[in-house]
């Protein structure tokens, strides 16, 4: 016997991220899911921005690990509530491993929510965990090519964070050709350099995340 | 690594709909896959094989259809497909003008049950 079935694969994931996202809206909290390869500086770049965000709004973090609560440690340092989630193996945060964590934090005392993703440029882009946008972060070392090798993660990102920028007189990587193709695959993309190093461009990404909060844009 | 999730979602939707049409094996699921989504077909296949085990699904087989990338020109208004997953211009006319619609599918078609 032949059933038709016509179902989105994913549909369990997505249903999920939508009852994510409706306790996200009840509770008044902006969430940023952050996205990039091992190393690209995701950790860095949420000490930067929280530290530039604490006193004016209340942050908090989902840490996304395969193993180890290092970054955790790292964050909590900034006085903010971290909920370390550790995947066993699994490459990217689903959201359902979100919504297990969602009481483990003081959710209504929040206004910002930032996920930082299991490092890879693939499997996180797949899936929606109930966030009102996804940023992605590439450092300047991992090449010029990576828009035409990994588009989907281009593709579904608001917001595209060039980091270690500093390092750019050192390398043969062509940034121009990041931004360009990066656009072709998204014209919608905002794109930022900055270097968490040096402390260089921080400033206009939170303030644009901050502004897209404050105006309750949602893409 | 995605299709471990991906071959786990698709067990559990079919398990799902086959008992609840009252059948008690499944014989076979087709899935249609599109290519921008990145899922390596024998990493997807060998993630199903694994899962089924013990399940109403044990002896099932999955058939796999890729879907390639299509879109609409609107230089030169034709509908194009394409087994590149990066799409830079339309492949017909080199037009920059165009949209993506097709490519994303990852959806369960139809299963044969007993």
């Amino acid at each position: 016997m032949k059933i038709r079935v016509a179902k989105k694969i994913l549909e369990a994931n997505d249903r999920i991220a939508l009852l994510n996202r409706e306790r996200f809206k009840k509770a008044g909290v902006f969430v940023v899911n952050i996205m990039s390869a091992p190393g690209a500086g995701k950790t860095s770049l949420l000490e930067k921005t929280i530290s530039r965000i604490n006193g004016k709004l209340r942050a908090g973090v989902i840490e996304g690990d395969i193993v180890g609560t290092e970054d955790a440690e790292r964050l909590e340092k900034l006085g903010i509530p971290v909920v370390q989630i550790n995947t066993q193996g699994a490459c990217h945060l689903d959201a359902n491993m979100i919504s297990e964590v969602l009481d483990d934090l003081p959710l209504n005392d929040l206004d910002m929510l930032f996920i930082e993703n299991v490092g890879n440029l693939v499997c996180p882009a797949e899936f929606n965990v109930g966030e009102d946008i996804k940023v992605m972060l590439l450092s300047i070392t991992e090449g010029d090519d990576k828009p035409s090798k990994y588009p989907l993660m281009f593709k579904e990102s608001s917001a595209l964070i060039l980091n270690k920028i500093d390092l750019a007189p050192y390398l043969d990587v062509n940034i121009e050709r990041i931004k360009r193709d990066s656009l072709k695959i998204n014209p919608e993309l905002k794109i930022f350099e900055v270097s968490c190093k040096k402390e260089e461009g921080i400033d206009d990404w939170v303030s644009w995340v901050i502004d897209l909060r404050d105006k309750g844009m949602k893409r | 690594m995605h299709e471990a999730s991906i071959a786990q979602s698709i067990l559990d939707i079919a398990i799902r709909e086959c008992s609840r049409n009252g059948y008690e094996r499944i014989e076979r699921i087709k899935v249609e896959i599109g290519l921008l989504n990145s899922v390596h077909k024998d990493s997807l296949l060998f993630a199903f094989n694994a899962l089924k085990t013990n399940t109403i699904a044990e002896s099932a087989q999955l058939d796999i259809e890729e879907k390639p990338v299509g879109g609409h020109c609107n230089d030169c208004e034709r509908y194009f497909t394409t087994n590149d997953i990066f799409v830079f211009s339309c492949p017909l006319c080199g037009g920059m003008n165009f949209s993506i619609n097709q490519g994303r599918e990852l959806n369960i078609i139809e299963m044969e049950v007993k």
